[in-house]
């Protein structure tokens, strides 16, 4: 028999079921968009942090481009240029490297302005302009912050640089025309000035390109990198590649970016769960439709056609609403996500339309999915069974119910609501155990949210509230420079004024070249060449830093090294003897404040300690101070980093007024400030206008906070949405039970009006049906959140890798947000269903099919 | 010419002690344009052995040819035409499309199929039943006796061959019933149709060519 199956018949279909319950339609898009949004969200999430962590590793190279070439002539860089696999590419011709000490741990390159390679590596003055004058420079605030050159247009800048011809270091003067926030060029960045102005400092520079090259396929960048080369014939030609692409990095973003995408599974089978259980009610009048239609001659390929149909149909408005929504949470969320973007907002940066095809995608499946298991007896019945679909069992159930009246039994409205209540015991069991599931999960994750404490992580990562640094010792990646003296002495003067302010202290530091004879060195030697109780030895696990290695050995068979005079004074004072353990010898305050002794500070385990013995003396800028104890070094006390030469050191603590005396000019390098917190809010305001444009960098009380609450965030966040959907898909269970056991009765109240009952009496027994079908939830739901919420608690405070920052709260707040909703609801469920079922005559419901 | 033939059919429902056997070896031949009245107690089997005539419901043993189709060898989607084409069903309880129109409910077998209705065809029938008022109606501002002339020109609307009807009158007050069943005849026999009805009752059995009569699963003397 020829098939002939008109498929539009479908959609004509469709959109009338659309107008004839619309009251439906509209809860399953809103369903739906919930499910789209979630999805959204979470695919968003997922890329943004996915790219993200590209950027960061981008970042460390310098550059977006994928390759970059070194010492290129002009004709092998066009060559490359328009070789087939390049997608675009960007010059530089650098005329120098800046080759101050402080820029020891920087390539800075001189370089006439290149707005491609620029963009490339977003070294755009985001301050004043690129150079346009001879004497103009444009630079990255790290190198003036280095450098002490204050952010100010027209400010004289005095760089020390080395051509690339490999001519003798020159010194020249610019003036500052331009700056901008260093973000990607951290380790390799460039100081910008006109074209005119390198031609003058270099004229006899050779024809050196630095080409950057972006490919079409960034894969095997190494084999893609000698292949261009090799197809050109180009030879002696030296290059890097981003490691941002490198196969193993991109594993490795996929393996973190995974969790986000992963969260898509649970949000479907939730989805799927939440869709079918608002379908669910009318399911049986929907196998019944299915029935009658494929009596009538409809297909298998129509019913799927429109089943589909009906799915997009409910699809198409509420997924761009789901689309927003998620959209819009993955703004307000990504940036807490991904530390570290204040400028720009993630999720914006990284914007990409895949995210929201996919959650097009899966959201449609979801609802198809859930259409598709509410009508599945249609698969497996005979039109004919199909058509008499949900009539049967009710039959089952008054005959159940005519036996027990058969006892003789007085009936009684309760006893009425008892029977009706027992009849649904299947669906009261499934909606305890989906409450159960969400609410268990939900005070459990509250409890660990609520038990987490701010205090114990800020006092576990910060010495003191505010640690403030000088601009030359911002990051790690700068060398301190003692002269850059951006802390002066009215700033301290105005913090030391503030009322909130309880404690200070102050940290200057200058490296020292210092001389120890052979026994006095002999314990640095014992130490770092003797092993630890793991059979280790010290001076092998440090040969992973050639520079320490170098020192060592110097000092091993000259005993001379770089000591580091360290003027310490109040709350910083404190905190580096606090709980550093003394080695050998102890503290004593007055003696230390006469001037005439210094604590030893280096690197100590169990087995000893790398300074000099105690009672040693040490001459530190021409004078002679004795060693009255010997302490651990406490690293986190400084910011910045101290030159290559000393990688190995030993440091001396002295008093701040003995080393102002020793160095005069030198500046502080770090202040340490504690305050009362309740004016936390008054003294931050008051710190950010007194270091605005001075290029110090303030460690922040808030910013551990704010550090806390991002990871508290990061943590809970979606397990607690997650979490919180399936509390409501519980709810929308625990509802549609409810209205379903009820609204699908109309003909059996009908009955019971027609032997006599009166309204009354039916609401009365829908009310106690209700009341018991709650009250038998609740009383499960409470015992059982409880005592599990606890016992997990317990064991997690105890055992958890996160407990160190933890203090056991035990919260039920989840549990008591919901209880009053679902006693609410047993009591106006049946009132409701009760107004419904009663719209319609006796007669009506009686005829009702 | 038999047109429809029923060999040897068993239907059980349910297994073990509840098992109720619908169907017990029934055996069956409707002539063409035959006017057949099925008719037996409740739970005879008269509903169930209409319902395989139709293809709606499948025998657990025999056969059941219509129209020289053997409807046990036919897929899913082979059915789905079947029913369509060569049977016009009438159900007790209308089975209209509530979200679709009078007019859209006659057409809803004819547009499954695809295929255009024939217009002097369908106007005949649409006045012959009265429902030319009620084209762009829907099934639920319809009175009984209505719905059930709406069905009539479903099932007439795509010339099937053979209409069944189970028990058309038996949402209907005796009069609307009357009129109903009379109307199936007249049409049954105006396009030369063969009709098989169930029903309770006698005297609309009497209009009929020839009535069976039906007994525990069984076709009764």
């Amino acid at each position: 028999m020829l098939e002939n199956n008109n498929l539009k018949i479908c959609r004509k279909l469709v959109r009338r079921e659309f107008q004839f319950h619309k009251a439906r339609s509209i809860l399953l898009m809103g369903a739906i968009a919930l499910v789209s949004m979630l999805c959204t969200f979470s695919f968003s999430l997922g890329f943004v942090i996915r790219d993200g962590l590209m950027y960061g590793h981008r970042i460390q190279y310098g550059s977006l481009s994928h390759i970059l070439y070194y010492g290129l002539n002009d004709s092998q860089a066009s060559a490359l240029a328009r070789h087939g696999d390049v997608k675009n590419t960007v010059s530089l011709r650098a005329v120098g490297v800046l080759s101050d000490d402080v820029m020891e741990y920087r390539s800075v390159k001189l370089a006439a302005v290149s707005p491609d390679w620029a963009e490339a590596t977003e070294a755009v003055p985001v301050h004043g302009r690129m150079p346009q004058a001879d004497d103009e420079i444009a630079l990255d605030e790290l190198t003036m912050q280095s450098l002490a050159i204050p952010p100010k247009e027209g400010e004289e800048v005095v760089l020390r640089w080395t051509p690339v011809d490999g001519g003798a270091e020159r010194t020249d003067t610019f003036r500052l025309c331009g700056w901008w926030d260093s973000g990607m060029g951290a380790t390799e960045t460039c100081a910008w000035i006109t074209q005119a102005t390198a031609r003058r400092l270099c004229p006899d520079a050779p024809d050196s390109v630095t080409l950057g090259v972006t490919l079409y396929r960034p894969g095997d960048l190494e084999a893609q990198a000698k292949e261009l080369l090799y197809s050109l014939g180009i030879d002696g030609v030296t290059y890097t590649t981003n490691l941002a692409y490198n196969n193993a990095r991109l594993r490795r973003i996929g393996t973190q970016s995974m969790p986000y995408y992963m969260i898509n599974i649970v949000v479907a089978v939730c989805g799927i769960l939440m869709v079918y259980s608002i379908v669910r009610i009318s399911a049986g009048r929907n196998v019944r439709f299915y029935g009658r239609i494929k009596s009538l001659g409809m297909s298998p390929r129509q019913i799927a056609r429109f089943m589909s149909q009906q799915a997009a149909y409910l699809c198409l408005p509420a997924v761009p609403v789901g689309w927003l929504l998620g959209f819009g949470l993955c703004i307000w969320v990504s940036p807490h996500v991904l530390l570290g973007m204040e400028r720009h907002n993630p999720a914006l940066l990284y914007f990409s339309p895949l995210p929201f095809v996919f959650s097009g995608l899966l959201t449609w499946l979801v609802t198809w999915a859930a259409c598709v298991m509410s009508v599945r007896p249609v698969s497996e019945l005979c039109p004919a069974e199909a058509m008499r679909f949900g009539n049967d069992s009710r039959m089952r159930c008054k005959n159940r119910q005519a036996g027990r009246r058969g006892r003789r039994r007085r009936t009684e409205i309760s006893l009425m609501a008892l029977s009706g209540f027992r009849r649904e015991k299947g669906r009261t069991v499934l909606s305890a155990c989906s409450l159960l599931l969400a609410l268990v999960l939900l005070c459990i994750l509250w409890t660990q949210y609520v038990s987490a404490d701010e205090e114990k992580y800020v006092k576990a990562f910060s010495y003191s509230d505010y640690l403030i640094a000088d601009a030359s010792a911002a990051t790690g990646l700068q060398r301190y420079n003692p002269w850059s003296c951006s802390i002066t002495p009215e700033f301290m003067e105005a913090l030391r004024r503030r009322e909130e302010v309880t404690d200070v202290g102050t940290i200057r530091t200058m490296e020292v070249p210092m001389s120890a004879d052979e026994e006095e060195r002999a314990q640095a030697v014992a130490f770092y060449e003797g092993r630890e109780q793991d059979g280790t030895v010290r001076k092998e696990t440090m040969s992973g830093l050639p520079d320490w290695g170098t020192g060592y050995e110097k000092f091993r068979e000259t005993g001379e090294y770089i000591g580091i005079a360290v003027g310490v004074d109040g709350l910083a004072l404190s905190k580096a003897l606090e709980d550093s353990g003394y080695a050998g010898g102890a503290f004593d305050a007055e003696r230390f404040d006469t001037g005439k002794y210094v604590v030893a500070a280096g690197a100590s385990s169990t087995s000893g300690i790398s300074t000099l013995p105690v009672g040693s003396r040490v001459e530190i800028g021409g004078r002679s101070f004795e060693i009255m104890a010997s302490v651990s070094h406490q690293s986190r006390l400084v910011t910045g980093s101290d030159s290559r030469e000393a990688e190995f050191s030993l440091s001396y603590y002295m008093p701040a007024w003995v080393y102002e005396q020793l160095f005069p000019d030198s500046g502080i390098r770090n202040v340490t400030v504690n305050i009362d917190h309740n004016s936390q809010k008054e003294f931050e305001e008051f710190l950010c206008e007194l270091t605005r444009d001075s290029g110090i960098q303030v460690t922040m009380r808030s910013d551990f906070q704010k550090n806390f609450r991002n990871a508290l965030l990061h943590n809970y966040m979606i397990p607690l949405f997650v979490g919180g959907v399936l509390l409501l898909i519980g709810m929308l269970n625990y509802g549609n039970a409810l209205v379903s056991s009820m609204l699908v009765r109309g003909k059996e109240l009908a009955v019971y009006e027609s032997l006599g009952m009166t309204r009354s009496q039916i609401r009365r027994m829908l009310v106690w049906e209700g009341i018991l079908y709650g009250g038998v939830q609740i009383f499960i739901i409470v015992p059982v959140t409880s005592g599990l919420t606890w016992l997990w608690g317990r064991w997690w405070i105890a055992h958890s890798a996160s407990a160190w920052c933890a203090t056991w709260r035990y919260s039920l707040l989840p549990m008591w947000v919901a209880l009053p909703v679902l006693a609410a609801a047993a009591y106006v469920i049946p009132q409701c269903c009760f107004r419904i079922l009663m719209k319609e005559s006796v007669m009506e419901r009686l005829c009702a099919v | 010419m038999d047109i429809i033939t029923v060999r040897n059919l068993k239907k059980c429902y349910g297994s073990g002690e509840r098992q109720v056997r619908a169907l017990d070896g029934v055996e069956l031949t409707v002539s063409k344009g035959e006017f057949v009245s099925v008719m037996g107690a409740s739970g005879s089997g008269k509903t169930t052995l209409l319902n395989m005539m139709g293809g709606l419901d499948m025998p657990d043993e025999g056969e059941v040819y219509v129209d020289g189709v053997n409807l046990s060898g036919l897929r899913e989607s082979e059915l789905a035409v079947f029913r369509r084409r060569k049977v016009g069903f009438v159900f007790q309880e209308y089975n209209l499309v509530p979200t679709l129109t009078v007019e859209e409910n006659i057409l809803f077998p004819l547009d499954l199929d695809g295929s255009a209705p024939e217009q002097g065809f369908l106007e005949e029938v649409v006045s012959l039943l009265g429902l030319e008022e009620r084209m762009q109606s829907y099934p639920h501002t319809l009175s009984g006796g209505q719905k059930q002339r709406v069905a009539i020109a479903r099932a007439l609307a795509a010339k099937p061959p053979v209409i069944l009807a189970d028990e058309p009158t038996g949402s209907l007050d005796s009069r609307s019933g009357q009129n109903v069943a009379g109307l199936l005849k007249m049409a049954a026999e105006h396009y030369h149709r063969t009709l098989v009805m169930v029903t309770h009752n006698r005297e609309l059995a009497q209009l009929a060519d020839r009535v069976v009569y039906m007994e525990n699963g069984k076709i009764g003397k």
